[in-house]
């Protein structure tokens, strides 16, 4: 093929298919610009849901330690509900002693009265009768004294233990102790209630290693709980009703048993399921916080591995039933 | 020399292209720098072609067989910044080593310094469309461009897939017809003349487009 039949025939096959190359690359750059159009604004609203999403996320988080402040603030005021059924129930155990003391001395005070008459008419007979009597209430006095001196010693010994490690301690004493300690914080704050105060306690139980702060405030929890729940029954029936308070413990299963009843109102069965969530409550606004029960269950389950039910039928009282390892 | 309207229509966009090369060399990204570097080799090389050829009237052939590596290699390093990614610049790092040692074989057994190195042109040619069409694959894949019409990158892998694609068939078709004729028809080197002035055109649009835009560009930053 000479140059002049290239002019003619191959030169314009060369301008065509020039073209076509050119018209298929212009085709695939717009075809391109469209369809990152499109992907572009797939992106971009996903880049705003996401955006969306962070932003909520950073409002529930928001929310979130306001709830864990609040929380904070809620588990505090139990505490410090708590500690002011303590203090009642303290001063109530000391009370007793000091009364005692008090009555003794000043029965003392009046037979050295009498003995300084029975000195002055020189009754023998009457000095060694008033002098038997001072002797004895001043070991009565002495006795309540101690008893006064051993429940401080006693406090003071539960604070110094309270360092939240474990330490193996005789379960019996300890729920007793606060069966009482709750009954008079319990009086002190109601004045007209009064129940009899049942114990069943097993002689074979060996030493439960507990957090003795934590463990204390589960008991205290459970018995205020029991003796609202008689003092509320109590209020309808005043004259039928006698309220009562049990504390069992039993060796169950190598674990210990500790049985907390009353005979108050029981619980609704639709409340069952809910009295260990935070913040379920059934008293009037401002009486509870709702904690307690809650605070009690993580008591026993986290910090205890022990496990807690409870069992009501509703007119006839509740068992709260603790199992603790001992081994 | 250049009185015909091809030629001053190419050497119109070669000079501006590289007159906006110097005013904006210090504000463009990397990748762009480079481009500059490429435009002035292509100026100087063009010029020196033209001196060898009128001044010492003979062949300048041998000018293109030297400029067409150092041309790919220029702009494997710019695909290697804009693409990014680490196994890409090897696979670019080879296909620049592939041209060099390409353009040795073609310059003692094929085409001598004396012929137009047209076999090395097709494959370089053909690398270039490969890597601009890799490179709208990855700017699809990541769509950070709010406009597309405004970005330099998008204009410049544009005008990369035209050109080069136009260019493979223009020495494709040089190769198979015309290669060994005595009066080659002037059409088809004034279409490739007015082409390549409009690659220079482009360019300096890719440069004005980058002194203008913010430097917010993911992709040249890999």
């Amino acid at each position: 093929m000479d140059s002049s039949g290239l002019q003619s025939s191959g030169v314009i096959f060369f301008v065509l298919a020039g073209l076509v190359v050119i018209a298929l690359m212009l085709g695939f750059i717009v075809y391109f610009i469209v369809s990152y159009r499109h992907k572009k604004k797939d992106a971009d609203l996903l880049n705003l849901q996401k955006k969306e999403i962070e932003d909520q996320k950073k409002v529930v988080e928001k929310t979130l330690e306001q709830l864990a402040e609040a929380q904070d603030h809620l588990i505090q005021s139990e505490k410090m509900a708590s500690l002011g059924l303590l203090i009642a129930g303290i001063s109530h155990e000391i009370q007793n002693p000091l009364n005692f003391v008090k009555n003794f001395s000043e029965i003392n005070q009046e037979l050295i009265s009498e003995l300084k008459d029975a000195l002055d008419n020189n009754d023998n007979n009457e000095i060694k009768e008033i002098l038997s009597n001072l002797d004895e209430n001043m070991s009565k006095i002495v006795f309540h004294g101690n008893r006064a001196d051993s429940i401080v010693k006693g406090m003071l010994t539960h604070s110094r233990n309270s360092q939240g490690s474990k330490v193996a301690k005789d379960i019996n004493a300890l729920a007793e102790e606060y069966m009482r300690l709750s009954y008079h914080g319990f009086k002190a704050k109601e004045k007209s209630f009064s129940a009899t105060l049942e114990t069943d306690l097993a002689s074979n139980l060996p030493l439960v290693p507990v957090i003795e702060e934590e463990i204390s405030r589960v008991f205290l929890n459970l018995f205020t709980n029991a003796f609202y729940a008689t003092f509320e029954k109590k209020k309808l029936n005043p004259d039928h009703f006698e309220a009562r308070v049990l504390l069992k413990t039993s060796l169950f299963n190598n674990r210990v048993e500790i049985q907390i009843c009353d005979n108050g109102n029981g619980i609704p069965s639709k409340n069952i399921e809910k009295i260990f969530q935070p913040f379920f409550t059934t008293k009037p606004s401002g009486e509870g916080t709702g904690l307690g029960l809650s605070l009690s269950y993580n008591i026993i389950k986290a910090g205890h591995d022990g496990e807690i039910k409870v069992e009501s039928n509703p007119n006839e009282g509740s068992c709260f039933k603790i199992y603790l390892k001992y081994e | 020399m250049f009185t015909d309207f091809p030629h001053s229509f190419y050497y119109c966009c070669l000079f501006l292209a590289a007159w906006f090369g110097i005013m904006y060399f210090r504000i463009v990204s990397r990748p762009f720098l480079f481009l500059i570097l490429l435009v002035w080799l292509v100026l100087i090389s063009e010029l020196f072609a033209k001196y060898v050829s009128y001044v010492w009237h003979q062949s300048n052939n041998f000018v293109y067989h030297i400029f067409t590596p150092f041309e790919f290699f220029i702009y494997g390093f710019i695909y290697s910044q804009l693409l990014g990614d680490k196994k890409l610049k090897i696979v670019i790092s080879i296909l620049v080593l592939f041209i060099f040692v390409f353009e040795v074989i073609n310059t003692f057994f094929l085409q001598s310094i004396h012929q137009s190195n047209t076999n090395t042109i097709i494959v370089e040619n053909i690398f270039l469309v490969t890597l601009s069409l890799m490179l709208f694959i990855r700017i699809k894949e990541v769509p950070t461009y709010q406009n597309l019409l405004t970005e330099p990158v998008f204009w410049f892998n544009s005008i990369i897939l035209i050109y080069y694609a136009f260019n493979i068939m223009i020495w494709g078709f040089h190769n198979l017809k015309v290669y060994n004729l005595a009066n080659p028809p002037n059409l088809m080197y004034d279409i490739n003349l007015v082409f390549s002035g409009m690659l220079y055109l482009i360019f300096s649009i890719v440069l004005y487009l980058e002194k203008i835009k913010p430097q917010s560009n993911l992709i040249h930053h890999g």
